[in-house]
Parts: structure tokens; C-alpha cells; sequence
């Protein structure tokens, strides 16, 4: 993942906001990096650039080699489903389908025939083997988000980004979430960047890059 | 392609499995158009297929030759014979005299033969020729009503006395028509003979009717015929024009009944846009996180577009059932109105009209918000985008949208026996469409401005009107767009029934008398005077006649216009004057002079001169008992049909007519203590002459439009029920929304009485400004109506119009309340724990 001198600026009621303003930030295959900062920086803004769900107004982004800047929006959504996995703070699975329906998702989106053998392995990857059939609904919290790390890490991904995923867990849930998290990224070789403001989270990353107002500070 | 459909086709399984009850205003807003236009064209189906099924019945045999005046004579009654069996029928209108009153009756003389094909069926299962045999008739249940009489007791008609020995329980060939001035008498030609009402120049109409040896002449006998006595004005029909003015009643009544039902489809329409657009909203993080994972907008357009196909399905399923069931259910009902029995049964053809109609509906209304949520960015599972306006549909979309209006369209008109109104139908529609639209817009941008003013009740209710992505453009659309049609049908009621009821316009007569002989005009006028309070109006001489061709064109072969047709499609009276009639007005040519004796001229009515493109100086052809008459058309008179006088749209100058045999008509003015003595004293002294009360005509024509009437109002409460389906499911959708605000709210202090008022306001604006617009477009479209369409004065129904209004805004205020009154009772907690 490679992000050059990115800027982004969003046009509110209020006129402009400058929310990136030159970020220059690379990942190499397999390492583990963390973005920290206070709230409001960028953080965010900065992982959905580099994830292609928020275009930079200027700059370079690519992802597992290829270039953002000229693709299309479903081109963008094809490089999703199979290079890159996304795990949300609030988890955002889907209320209607079970935990091994929505680990499936990307996998039926890349067109592959063993989804449901592929997803079924994540989950038990990540210590659910036992609940494949069960709805969101029916799981705790640190369930939900291992299902939902476990979608993300269906596909195979070069890259995960994360945003906050212990956010909404206590100590020890949340723990075991990471560690799938981790275990998992470690297994596969897989680029993990993640945005959190818990510095022991961020200790577990190789590497930790702070940005304040749009920029790197450190 | 087939794989992305088999995977869009897996997600919306498994996203219906939330249920379908955000779907059910979906499902209600399509079935109920689907139900309405399938059971219209279901019914009319059903009569027309009876129609057909007894047509042989109906028409009396497989030929019929009508000739009016005169008889056929030997040559052509043994022409009839050598074609199979052949049954003679004489009609005309008497005076049927009996328990010292007069009434009108449809006098009908059978011979033996009657009748050819088919049953009829007599109180007391008495045999015809049992009941007319010893000067014995037959009569309709309601002149013994009218008379005061009961079967056995004696009626004079004529010179002849009469015995009624049954009433009529069935005539297998009355269907004519669904009006007739009085009920049946029905007597044997003996019995005509003794009546003595059979003169020249009355009008009798003779009919035979032939059941052939041979049916696979019919088509050529037919021409034969025709060819060999069309000259004598004689009609010759076969069963394939079996009860022409039903069939053409039966039509225009379908075409009304489908452009309500059409109307309905349209609210209804409103309501799956609104609907479609909740549901998406509620599927918006499902849509933005399938975005994430890789989704293409087209997977995810196909996915949500599969669940509202499939909905589609089933909400046209049910509405064809409903409809089907139609004919059943309202058997009984519909053919004590119809003189025919129902030929019950399933008619794929509605049915594929009402489902075509229905998926179109569905595909116009749903396209748009569901092209505009798969464009939903991935980006708003982290980011509001819906306060920055939310998405739209891209113009690809939208072109398809309007395409398939246009489809939707094309298939009403196509399929509309009168294209012209169909397409004014349309044209309304999009013109109301696009008020409401513009006045949407205007709505929101008004409320937007004055958002910060008065108190906060008001500002909180303006604030919520202008709210980005609200639900005020598809409130303020189904919302007066039921206004429109309930005021449009009380305009159109109240039009008629004033027309019938009050506005007997000053000076207008009270009777018409017919089939006056020339020698019994002095006799008439006697009588007349002779009667205190009446006055002869006018008297006039009558004939019967055909246009034969329109400057040269032979009238079947003339190119008019669907609204002038009747005007060449049977005998119409005409008559001759040298003086201008009173009160015509002459907008082309000039009148000719009084002591005029030249080559034939007419007066010719300027509507129907103008419907079959003719100007004074062209010629129009009649045909006069069997005889042709050309004529110059010396000048165009605009007729004023609302004074309820005599009219004609032909008359000739003095020197053609004058010697063909005749009768007088005449329009007398009787105060209304005198009405039953001078029709009394009319039957005693000229029996043959036949009175028509202008009540009595009145108050049929009025029956016939309550009858009319109950189906309007049927179709108008279904155009209701799609309205108020529509106006819940907006309210509906809003609810989550004001959920949340309210829980803010009441963190903040404000009381249930606080929000309740701001709610009621917001309503009650949003339903003032449809009331208004509604109310306005209504007016309109029953002006169009009554004065383009009917031909009836129209003036503003205020009254109805304003108590339409008040309804629509108090109904609006109630549904808002209701719909939020739940919100207020519910706890703030829960609410703020969610996320």
C-alpha cells in the first residue's frame, strides 16, 4: 500500500473542509501498522482513501500494486472483493443472513465456487466453527466482529484495514477479537493497517504512524 | 450475466428473510389498481361474451329486416321465407288506458312464430300463445304498478280492449338497449289489428327475423339483401350486431371505470416510489456494506430489483385474483341493471391487461429510488451522505423510468375504444403530475425560508417540511392527487344530478306528444285548450330518416368521429319549417325565405356539420321511408340541447317534405295540477297519440345515472383506498425518523403535548397545500369533464369541494397523529443505546 503526498477536501454546508493535507504513507507486504491520533485528525479519512472508498482530491493511492486514481467505482468494488478486507468498528454484518452467509459474501462476489467450504473455515479460523448457522442477532458482540474479521480475511486479501475494531468491545473480548485478527494476518502475509486510539493496540503493531490535522507527525 | 442474476438472486433471498412487512403498502398500492382494472375489463368481458352467447336470442334470429312505416310487402316476405323460418314482430309507443289512468307502454305484436330462438318466460308458466289467444296480452310487471292494476284486470289501448293474463318474466330479445320510455305490451296481431293505432305515416316499426336453413349463407344473404332493399331504408342485420347500444355502453362504461382505475394505479404508484424508497433507506447499511465487500452498484441494483420483482409478482397475483372474482361476486347485482345474463368465466385477457399495467406501474415508480440507492457510496457506513442530499438516480435510470411511462402510456391509449379521451386522460396526468411536482418543491423552499419564524411549534413543523430526503414531495403528490379524483368525481355527480333534478330550466314543457295525424291536429289543439293552465308550446311535423351520404360519401363509408357516430347510425327525427325556430342561432349561411319553394334545403345542427366536415353549400342525402332525398345545406344552427324543447338537427325547407306522410309532434305546458287530466283526457279523445311526461323521462334518465352513479363511486373509493394506502405508508416511513427526533427532543425537555402540536402543524400544512392544489386540479378536470365531455353546464361545486378539502386536511392530521402518537409514548433510554 503506498499513499503519496494524498490531500482531501470535503465540501460541506459550511464550505471546504481540508481533511488530508499531504499524507505520505507505505506499507510493505506483511508488515502491521498502526495509525493513531487524536479524533478528528484524519485517521479515518486516511484508511478510506487507501481502502478506494473515498477518492483523494490529489495525490497517489495504490493498493497491492495497482493504482487508484484511474479506476472506475465497480473497479474499484472488484480490487475490494478480492485484494482488500474492510473491518468496521460497528461490524456492520447483515441482520438477515447467518454468520457463515455473511462470511460468504465477498467470496460469492468474486465469483468463487467453494464460498460457503472457504467461509466455514474462517470461522472456525476465528473460534466460531460451532455458531456457522447463527444470525447476528443471536451472537455477543466480540462474536459479531470475529465473524465480521473473518469476512474480511475470506478472500485472502493483500491488505486489511480496520477502523477501531475493538471500539465497541471490552478488555477481553476485544482481546480475542485481535488476536484472530493478528493470528490471522500473521498466517497469511496479509498487510494489516488499522486506526485505533488504544496504545495497546497500537503496541501490537509493527509500526505506528500518528497523524494530527491531516498530517504525519510522527 | 447469469451468474451476477443466480447471485443476485441468492442476496434477495436472503435479505426477504427480515420479512415482507415493509412491503405492505407495496403489495396494497399494485394490487389494488391490478384489482380494479382487472375486474372492470373482467365484467365487461362477461357481457360482452353473454352478449355474444345469446346474440341469436337477443336478436331474435340469424337475420333481422327492419322497416319503419311500412310493411314489407309479398315478394319480400317470400324472398324471407325461402331463406328458413321467419317470425314478424310490430312495434310502436301507445297509451295504455286502465284504472282511470294513461300510461306510456311499448306496444310489441307477435305472430305464432314468436319466438324463433330462445325461451320466453311468463308469470305462472303460462304458454305465450295461451296468454295472447281471446284478445289476451302480456305485459311488464311495472306498468300494472303504474296503472294500479292487477293480472285479470282490462287496459284499453286504442280502440282495443285487452285482458292481462300474465306479466313478462323474460323476453329473450329485449336487450335493445338499457332504456326504453315505457314498459313492454305485448300483444298478437289480432290484437294490433283491433287497436286500430296502425296509420300511415305513425311510426310502427315492422321487424322480421329469420332463422335460416342454411347458416353458411348467412354472410351472403346478408349482402343480397341488403344490396336488394337497401334503397327502401330498410335494415338488415346479423347476429354479429346483436344489442349495438349496449355493447356501445357497456364500452364507454369500461373506458371510464379503467381510467379511474388507472387514476388508482397512479396514487398508487406514488405509494411504491414511497414505499421502494423505505425500504431501500431501511437496507441502507446492508447496501453500503455489500458496497465495501466489493458489491458493483449493477449486483446490487439486480439484488434489490429481484425482491421488488418478486413482490410485483405477488402483489399482481392477488389483484387478478380480486379482480377475477369480480364477475362472481357482483353477479347478482349486475344483472338486475343488465338486460343480459353474465357469461361467467376466467378471461385471460383482462387479466394480462391488469398485469401488464401493474408491472408497468410498478417498474416506473420503483426504478427511480432503487437506481438512486445502488449508487449509494460505500463511504456512508462511516459518513452522513444523506444530510449532503442524498443520492439520486443516474439519468440512465431515469431515461428507462420514462420510457417505460411512455409504455405505460402507449398501452392505456392503445387500448382505450375512445384514444381521444384516453389521451387526454394521459396529458392530465402528467400535467397534475408536474404541479405537484413544482409545487413540492416550492413547499419545501417555502418552509426552508421561513423555518426560523413564529413560534416553536411552527418552526419545528416548517423545519421538518423542509427537511433534505423528507417525505413531503410523496405526501403532498398522493395526497392531492386523491383530492383531484374525489373532487373531480363530485363535480361530475353534482353536475348531473343538478342537470336532472333542478335545472328544468323556466318555460320548459311538461309534455311531448307523438304520432299526431294531420287530420287530429285540430282535434289535439282542442283538447289542449280545453285543459286549464295548458299551453301548446309548439307543434310541429315529425318524420323518421337516415342520412343516406355525406356530400356524395356513403354514410358507411364516411370517415366521423367516434362522438358523432350516432348521428348516422339509425333513423333520426327531422322536420320541416319556413320560419327560424325560436331561439336558434344561425353561425353559418343565412335562413331561407318564408314563402321558399325550390330545390331541396337543409338547416343542419353546426356540431355535427362540423364532426362530419360539412359547410353550408355542400349536400347531405336522406333517407326518407325507403325513398332518397338530397339536399343543400343552406345554413348550420348552434342547437341549445339544455332548454329540454323540441329539437332537430335537420331541418328542411317548405317544398320537399310537405306531402310525405307525416305526424305532428308537440311540446305542451301543463301546471302541475292539470298534468294527469290532460294525459287522461289525450288518451280518451286521440288514443293513438302517445304522451311522454318530461318527469316521467326525467326521472328514468335520473335512475339511470344513480345506477351509473353507484359505479363511479365504487371506482372513486377505490381511487381512495389506493390514496390513503399511499398517505400511510409516507407517514409510515417517516416514523424512525421522528422516533429519533423525538427521543432528542424529549432529552431536551419537550413535552408530548409540544411534539404533538408540531406534528399535527406539519401535517395539517402539507395537507392544506394538497387540499388546495387538489381541490383546484379537481374543479378543473370536472369542468373538462362535464362541459368538453358531456356537454353538461358546470359550475364550481364549492361547497363539496371545500368539505373535500377540510377532509383531506383533518384525515391528514389524523394520520400523522396516529402515526406518531406511538413514537411519544416509547421511553427515550432504549432509543439513545443504539448505536
Amino acid at each position: 500500500m503506498e499513499l503519496e503526498g494524498v490531500h482531501l477536501t470535503l465540501v460541506s454546508a459550511a464550505g471546504p473542509v481540508n481533511v488530508l493535507r499531504g499524507i505520505d504513507l507505505a506499507a510493505v507486504p506483511g508488515e502491521t501498522l498502526a495509525v493513531v491520533g487524536p479524533s478528528g485528525s484524519g485517521k479515518t479519512s486516511t484508511l478510506l482513501v487507501a481502502a478506494g472508498l473515498e477518492r483523494a482530491t490529489q495525490g497517489r493511492v495504490a493498493v497491492a500494486g495497482q493504482d487508484l486514481g484511474g479506476m472506475s467505482e465497480d473497479e474499484l468494488a472488484m480490487l475490494r472483493r478480492e485484494r482488500v478486507g474492510i473491518v468496521f468498528q460497528s461490524f456492520h454484518l447483515m441482520a438477515t443472513m447467518t454468520a457463515l452467509e455473511n462470511v460468504a459474501v465477498p467470496l460469492e462476489l468474486a465469483g468463487r465456487r467453494d464460498a460457503l467450504d472457504r467461509a466455514r473455515a474462517c470461522l472456525e479460523a476465528v473460534g466460531l466453527g460451532a455458531r456457522t448457522g447463527h444470525y447476528p442477532g443471536e451472537l455477543s458482540g466480540g462474536e459479531q466482529q470475529r465473524v465480521a474479521i473473518a469476512r474480511a480475511f475470506g478472500p485472502s486479501p493483500a491488505a486489511i484495514f480496520a477502523d477501531e475494531p475493538t471500539g465497541n468491545l471490552d478488555g477481553e473480548t476485544g482481546r480475542r477479537a485481535l488476536d484472530a485478527l493478528f493470528g490471522l494476518a500473521a498466517d497469511g502475509g496479509t498487510t494489516l493497517i488499522l486506526v485505533t486510539h488504544d496504545p495497546g493496540l497500537a503496541a501490537r503493531c509493527a509500526r505506528q504512524v500518528r497523524i494530527e490535522d491531516g498530517r504525519i507527525a510522527s | 450475466m447469469r451468474a451476477d442474476l443466480a447471485l443476485a438472486w441468492r442476496l434477495a433471498r436472503r435479505e426477504m428473510r427480515g420479512g415482507l412487512a415493509g412491503f405492505r403498502i407495496f403489495l396494497l398500492c399494485i394490487a389494488i389498481g391490478v384489482a380494479a382494472i382487472a375486474a372492470v375489463h373482467s365484467v365487461s368481458m362477461a357481457v360482452q361474451a353473454g352478449i355474444a352467447r345469446d346474440a341469436r336470442a337477443l336478436h331474435g334470429g340469424d337475420l333481422a329486416v327492419r322497416a319503419t312505416y311500412v310493411p314489407a310487402d309479398g315478394v319480400a316476405r317470400a324472398d324471407f321465407a325461402a331463406l328458413g323460418r321467419v317470425s314478424e314482430v310490430v312495434e310502436m309507443r301507445a297509451m295504455a288506458r286502465g284504472g282511470g289512468d294513461a300510461a306510456l307502454v311499448e306496444l310489441k305484436a307477435v305472430d305464432g312464430a314468436y319466438p324463433l330462438v330462445g325461451d320466453i318466460r311468463l308469470s305462472g308458466g303460462m304458454a305465450l300463445e295461451d296468454a295472447l289467444a281471446d284478445g289476451g296480452a302480456v305485459v311488464e310487471p311495472l306498468l300494472l304498478e303504474r296503472l294500479g292494476l292487477a293480472v285479470g284486470d282490462r287496459v284499453e289501448i286504442g280502440g282495443g280492449s285487452f285482458t292481462v293474463r300474465a306479466t313478462l318474466e323474460r323476453e329473450p330479445d329485449r336487450a335493445v338497449g338499457l332504456f326504453s320510455f315505457g314498459p313492454r305490451f305485448m300483444v298478437d296481431m289480432e290484437g294490433l289489428g283491433r287497436t286500430g293505432l296502425v296509420q300511415p305515416g305513425s311510426l310502427v316499426r315492422y321487424k322480421y327475423r329469420i332463422a335460416l336453413d342454411d347458416p353458411g349463407r348467412t354472410v351472403a344473404e346478408l349482402r343480397r339483401l341488403a344490396g336488394g332493399y337497401a334503397d327502401r331504408g330498410w335494415r338488415v342485420t346479423g347476429i354479429g350486431s346483436a344489442a349495438p347500444g349496449l355493447r356501445q355502453t357497456i364500452r364507454r362504461l369500461t373506458l371510464f371505470m379503467t381510467l379511474v382505475g388507472l387514476a388508482a394505479s397512479i396514487i398508487g404508484g406514488i405509494g411504491v416510489a414511497n414505499a421502494v424508497r423505505a425500504h431501500l433507506a431501511s437496507r441502507r447499511p446492508a447496501i453500503a456494506t455489500l458496497g465495501c465487500l466489493g458489491a458493483t452498484t449493477r449486483l446490487i441494483g439486480l439484488t434489490f430489483g429481484l425482491q421488488i420483482a418478486a413482490m410485483t409478482v405477488l402483489a399482481i397475483l392477488a389483484g387478478l385474483a380480486a379482480g377475477a372474482a369480480a364477475p362472481f361476486l357482483f353477479v347478482g347485482l349486475l344483472e338486475t341493471y343488465l338486460p343480459v345474463d353474465l357469461a361467467l368465466g376466467l378471461y385471460p385477457g383482462p387479466l394480462v391487461l391488469a398485469a401488464a399495467f401493474g408491472a408497468l406501474t410498478s417498474a416506473v415508480f420503483s426504478l427511480p429510488p432503487l437506481a438512486a440507492a445502488a449508487r449509494r457510496p460505500p463511504v456512508a457506513l462511516f459518513r452522513d451522505v444523506e444530510a449532503a442530499g442524498g443520492e439520486r438516480a443516474g439519468l440512465a435510470a431515469i431515461l428507462a423510468a420514462a420510457g417505460l411511462a411512455v409504455l405505460l402510456a402507449v398501452l392505456a391509449v392503445a387500448t382505450a375504444p375512445d384514444r381521444i379521451l384516453a389521451l387526454w386522460f394521459v396529458a392530465g396526468t402528467l400535467a397534475a403530475y408536474g404541479i405537484f411536482f413544482a409545487a413540492a418543491t416550492a413547499t419545501v423552499r417555502l418552509a426552508r425560508h421561513f423555518r426560523s419564524a413564529g413560534p416553536g411549534a411552527l418552526r419545528r413543523a416548517l423545519a421538518a417540511l423542509a427537511r433534505p430526503g423528507g417525505e413531503t414531495g410523496g405526501l403532498l403528490l398522493s395526497l392531492g392527487f386523491g383530492v383531484t379524483v374525489l373532487v373531480a368525481v363530485a363535480s361530475v355527480e353534482e353536475g348531473l344530478s343538478r342537470q336532472l333534478r333542478e335545472e328544468i330550466p323556466a318555460g320548459a314543457p311538461t309534455h311531448f306528444f307523438i304520432d299526431i295525424q294531420p287530420d287530429q291536429a285540430e282535434r289535439f289543439d282542442a283538447v289542449i285548450a280545453g285543459t286549464p293552465g295548458a299551453v301548446l308550446d309548439r307543434r310541429t311535423p315529425h318524420l323518421r330518416a337516415r342520412i343516406a351520404s355525406i356530400d356524395g360519401v356513403p354514410a358507411a363509408e364516411a370517415q366521423v368521429p367516434e362522438n358523432a357516430r350516432w348521428a348516422i347510425r339509425g333513423e333520426r327525427g327531422l322536420t320541416w319549417s319556413a320560419e327560424q325556430p325560436e331561439g336558434a342561432e344561425i353561425v353559418a349561411g343565412n335562413w331561407w325565405p318564408a314563402d321558399y319553394s325550390g330545390p331541396p334545403l337543409v338547416s343542419f345542427d353546426a356540431n355535427l356539420a362540423h364532426a362530419f366536415g360539412l359547410e353550408p353549400g355542400d349536400r347531405i342525402a336522406f333517407n326518407i321511408l325507403g325513398r332518397t332525398v338530397e339536399a343543400e345545406i343552406a345554413n348550420l344552427r348552434r342547437i341549445a340541447w339544455r332548454t329540454l324543447r323540441m329539437q332537430f338537427t335537420t331541418i328542411f325547407a317548405p317544398g320537399t317534405l310537405d306531402r310525405a306522410p307525416q305526424t305532428y309532434i308537440a311540446t305542451v305546458r301543463a301546471p302541475p295540477e292539470a298534468e294527469t287530466g290532460l294525459t287522461a283526457a289525450m288518451a280518451a279523445a286521440l288514443p293513438n297519440v302517445s304522451a311522454i311526461r318530461v318527469k316521467d323521462a326525467l326521472a328514468l334518465v335520473t335512475e339511470l345515472v344513480a345506477q351509473m352513479g353507484i359505479a363511479i363511486r365504487l371506482v372513486a373509493a377505490v381511487g381512495l383506498a389506493a390514496g390513503l394506502a399511499v398517505l400511510a405508508g409516507a407517514i409510515a416511513a417517516g416514523r424512525r425518523r421522528r422516533q429519533r427526533d423525538a427521543v432528542v427532543f424529549k432529552v431536551l425537555g419537550a413535552t408530548r403535548a409540544d411534539l404533538v402540536r408540531s406534528y399535527m402543524l406539519e401535517f395539517a400544512m402539507l395537507g392544506g397545500v394538497a387540499a388546495l392544489l387538489g381541490s383546484f386540479l379537481g374543479l378543473a378536470a370536472g369542468y373538462v369533464l362535464l362541459e368538453e365531455v358531456m356537454d353538461i353546464a358546470w359550475t364550481a361545486p364549492v361547497a363539496t369541494a371545500a368539505a373535500t378539502a377540510l377532509a383531506a386536511i383533518a384525515v391528514t392530521a389524523l394520520f400523522g397523529f396516529l402515526g406518531t402518537w406511538r413514537v411519544l409514548g416509547q421511553p427515550a433510554a432504549p432509543a439513545l443505546r443504539e448505536p
